[in-house]
């Protein structure tokens, strides 16, 4: 997944970059500040509150599904499935900071796992469990929890599952398992605040010589990096792999039709950290640290960004149809394009520029 | 690709010199080498958290495409058969995917039986197989699979308790280690009283295509097993026998060197980890036992995807070096030689010539190990022995990457059961062969001791 493109050494690239035309006049104390900035505003206006987030989210979602398990409705299967779509937009938002508790204790599969583990489903619903959440926890795979199994049961294979046909243990199985993403979020929440697992102190404290960021170059690096794998996990190998294999088997949310939206919420999600304009905040983040040195790699980045996003909106399939269809395979082809040079410009330029200017 | 262009304009750089003093070519002095590039040129400049999963650079597009099917295969999760993807879970299993256990390619949390765990326990009966390998336990055999798909029943759980011992340094300082021990709940059949267990952490998965390179008789050089030079390290080589090749052979891979080639060590993992069958390992882990499907299934895995993971172990490269121009971090190296820490941890090697893989070939590395086994003493003793290697002899593991496991775990565990929480933890367990020189260690000043300790975070 990685294509790393080597750096023989950081300072090869110093003498290349050391001209004075990119430096648009920010001295070295105004830098330092907005270091400062980008750092407390990465934890206050991005991570966290797309935590609490994803929290509300999830909330929400708990009890629609709690709604539609004792008055199964159209209308209540339909309001579930918008709270499913709303939390999965928050959370394919959030994997835009990959880095952290969501990725030392392994809180995205608990969330994310696919695919869907049917037998075992099976075997589970036809049995005597109670499929109460102690239950649900004490589940040896991942594959029956999270979103997906919940997406299986909601839509139908064919995503047209009528209210009438929820079965008692279906709902029962769902209910459970909403409170199952609700305890996990609240989790990942805690994981980051101070009275919790307090995760925003070592970021706060990067740059003090502590793990895991003893300098400030290590945790800008960290987010440059989790931008740049969440191109490629979107362009190299969400999209690619079913678009390679020509299977639609091996697509992602193929029940809800969801699959673009996921992708695209992804790259909004890297975008808006980039810009600190997570969940519609406004704060210093890597955007003005290289616009304050290097306007043209800003643009550069934005530009690449906005490319990327645009031209998911050419795929007018759900994927897993679309990458049997040769125009859209098309469009597909140009988005992956354009993720993979967005990649590379974070990989190479925009880590490049966080080595050369971010010293301490 | 740019590390040997750069090398190239050092040789032009260097080649009028040489012609004016009308000396002859010598070879590169230690000096002439950057000391960061651990892997050669397989080496890659990566310090986040991400740092064990890159590939080597300048892969042929052909050769990408197999590395990248074999990355996205270790992330599959595998589902219960018949699946349209991913088939043949279990019945019994340890994991679901490769990057379970081996977390961000790397090491991963010492807990057994959840989903973030990475530890499996091996298992044997006193006497060999017909290959002189350990001989599996009726019922189980060579490896607890403490997790079942639903409906199925697992072997038995693992509960770890750890006992706090304290340990005194000669200047008074101190500090406090813990010793695992292993408790099986609820066997679903009877263990034998004669049971021999040994806990294994998953290891990293990057730089396996150098030391698969390593010429056979470079390692065989650094064998003592007598110990003829009488400096009480008697490394020597394990001879194992290999499935995919059907032949003994020296091992490499594994705690104790008890595997010889990346594709026995992935196809064992597929089956016995994650119950999915292969071309090397075709029955299922719980073949013979009351779990076992009837499925007419096997192989479940497909031969192309099992080569993919192969090639991509294969291809992964080592991340370079941080810090390599501190005070502390030469400082710390210059100790680690001194007191005796290189005598195993073998800092530099060179590979051989594999015409399959050029990026692989003649590179100057530093791995950090010899690849033999030695004997660590009864603190780390598993009693349970594994073709040539007794109950107290590990594999010297390599330590390249090992500065890095605080950003790819989150949490960072070293030793082949997670026991120690900090390098300098994972110092004072050795004993053993290794007596000496933790002794020589320990009496280094608390300063020298923190140069050590940075210079293998440097790693």
């Amino acid at each position: 997944m990685k294509k790393l493109v080597l750096l023989f050494t950081a300072g090869t690239f110093a003498l290349l970059s050391c001209s004075k035309d990119s430096d648009n006049g920010t001295s070295n104390s105004d830098f330092a500040a907005l270091e400062d900035s980008v750092t407390i505003n990465f934890v206050n206006k991005t991570a966290i509150p797309g935590y609490e987030d994803l929290l509300a989210k999830a909330t929400t979602f708990n009890n629609v599904v709690t709604a539609l398990n004792s008055s199964t409705t159209e209308a209540n299967l339909t309001a579930a499935k918008t709270a499913w779509k709303d939390m999965r937009k928050t959370w394919e938002q959030c994997e835009g900071y990959l880095f952290g508790p969501v990725e030392d204790d392994n809180y995205d599969p608990n969330m994310d796992t696919w695919p869907v583990d049917y037998v075992q489903m099976d075997s589970l619903l036809n049995s005597s469990n109670a499929l109460e959440i102690a239950d649900i926890e004490g589940l040896a795979t991942l594959s029956l929890r999270g979103y997906h199994p919940i997406e299986y049961i909601l839509w139908g294979t064919d995503g047209k599952r009528a209210a009438a046909a929820l079965t008692a243990r279906e709902k029962k199985y769902i209910t459970s398992l909403t409170v199952d993403l609700k305890n996990t979020c609240t989790n990942l929440r805690n994981s980051w605040i101070a009275s919790g697992g307090n995760y925003s102190a070592k970021v706060m404290a990067a740059g003090k010589g502590s793990q895991p960021f003893p300098t400030r170059q290590s945790l800008f690096t960290a987010m440059a990096a989790a931008l740049a794998d969440i191109c490629g996990e979107v362009g190299e190998s969400k999209m690619k792999e079913p678009y390679d294999a020509k299977d639609p088997n091996i697509v992602e949310s193929p029940f809800s039709g969801n699959s673009t939206t996921d992708f695209k919420n992804n790259i909004v999600g890297a975008y808006d950290v980039y810009m600190g304009t997570f969940l519609g905040s406004n704060g210093k983040s890597l955007h003005a640290l290289v616009a304050a040195k290097n306007l043209s790699l800003d643009n550069t980045i934005q530009q690449q960004f906005q490319a990327a996003i645009s031209s998911f909106d050419a795929i007018t399939m759900p994927y897993e149809k679309a990458i049997l269809d040769n125009a859209q395979r098309i469009v597909a082809a140009k988005t992956m394009s354009n993720l993979v040079t967005l990649k590379g410009t974070i990989e190479g330029d925009l880590e490049n520029f966080i080595l050369t200017n971010i010293k301490d | 690709m740019r590390i040997r262009k750069i090398y190239l304009a050092a040789a032009l750089l260097a080649c009028p010199a040489l012609l004016m003093m009308c000396t002859k070519p010598a070879p590169f002095s230690d000096e002439d080498y950057d000391p960061r590039l651990s892997g050669g040129a397989a080496t890659v400049f990566d310090a986040t958290s991400k740092a064990f999963g890159n590939v080597i650079p300048g892969l042929s597009n052909y050769d990408q495409h197999i590395h990248d099917l074999g990355d996205n295969s270790v992330d599959q999760t595998f589902v219960t058969a018949p699946a349209t993807i991913n088939s043949g879970l279990g019945p019994i299993f340890n994991n679901v995917s490769c990057r379970s256990c081996h977390h961000n390619d790397g090491k991963g949390s010492p807990t057994t039986g959840t989903v973030t765990s990475s530890m499996l326990m091996r298992l044997s009966i006193p006497g060999t197989d017909a290959h002189g390998g350990p001989l599996p336990v009726p019922g189980y055999g060579l490896q607890l699979q403490d997790l079942a798909v639903f409906g199925e029943t697992a072997e038995a759980s693992v509960k770890i308790t750890y006992t706090e011992q304290v340990y005194t340094y000669p200047d008074g300082t101190v500090t406090t280690l813990r010793k695992p021990a292993y408790t099986f709940i609820n066997p679903y059949t009877t263990l034998p009283v004669d049971l021999m267990v040994s806990p294994r952490m998953a290891p990293p998965f990057f730089g396996l295509g150098l030391l698969v390179t390593i010429p056979e008789s470079t390692i065989l050089s650094y064998a003592d097993e007598n110990d003829a030079n009488g400096d009480g390290i008697s490394g020597r080589p394990n001879y194992v026998y290999d499935a995919s090749k059907d032949k003994m052979m020296l091992g490499r891979f594994g705690m104790k060197a008890n595997t010889a080639t990346i594709l026995t060590q992935a196809a064992a993992a597929y089956q016995q980890d994650m119950g999915i069958t292969n071309k090397i390992f075709p029955k299922e882990s719980s073949f013979g036992q009351p779990q076992m499907d009837n499925l007419a299934d096997d192989p479940e895995l497909p031969d192309s995807l099992l080569n993919a993971v192969e090639f991509y172990l294969l291809s992964l490269a080592v991340p370079a070096r941080r810090n390599t121009t501190d005070g502390d971090v030469m400082a710390g190296e210059k100790l680690f030689a001194q007191v005796g820490c290189s005598n195993c941890h073998i800092p530099t090697m060179q590979t051989g010539v594999d015409v399959r893989y050029p990026y692989l070939s003649n590179q100057r590395i530093h791995p950090y190990t010899d690849l033999l086994l030695h004997d660590m003493g009864d603190g780390l003793a598993d009693g349970r022995p594994d073709f040539k290697a007794s109950g107290s002899e590990w594999k010297t593991p390599a330590l390249w990457g090992v500065g890095l496991f605080e950003k790819t775990n989150g949490t960072p565990f070293y030793l082949h059961d997670g026991r120690a929480r900090t390098l300098e933890e994972a110092i004072l367990w050795h004993d053993g062969e290794a007596a000496k020189v933790k002794a020589k260690f320990t009496q280094l000043t608390a300063g020298e001791r923190g140069q050590v300790i940075a210079f293998l975070k440097s790693l």
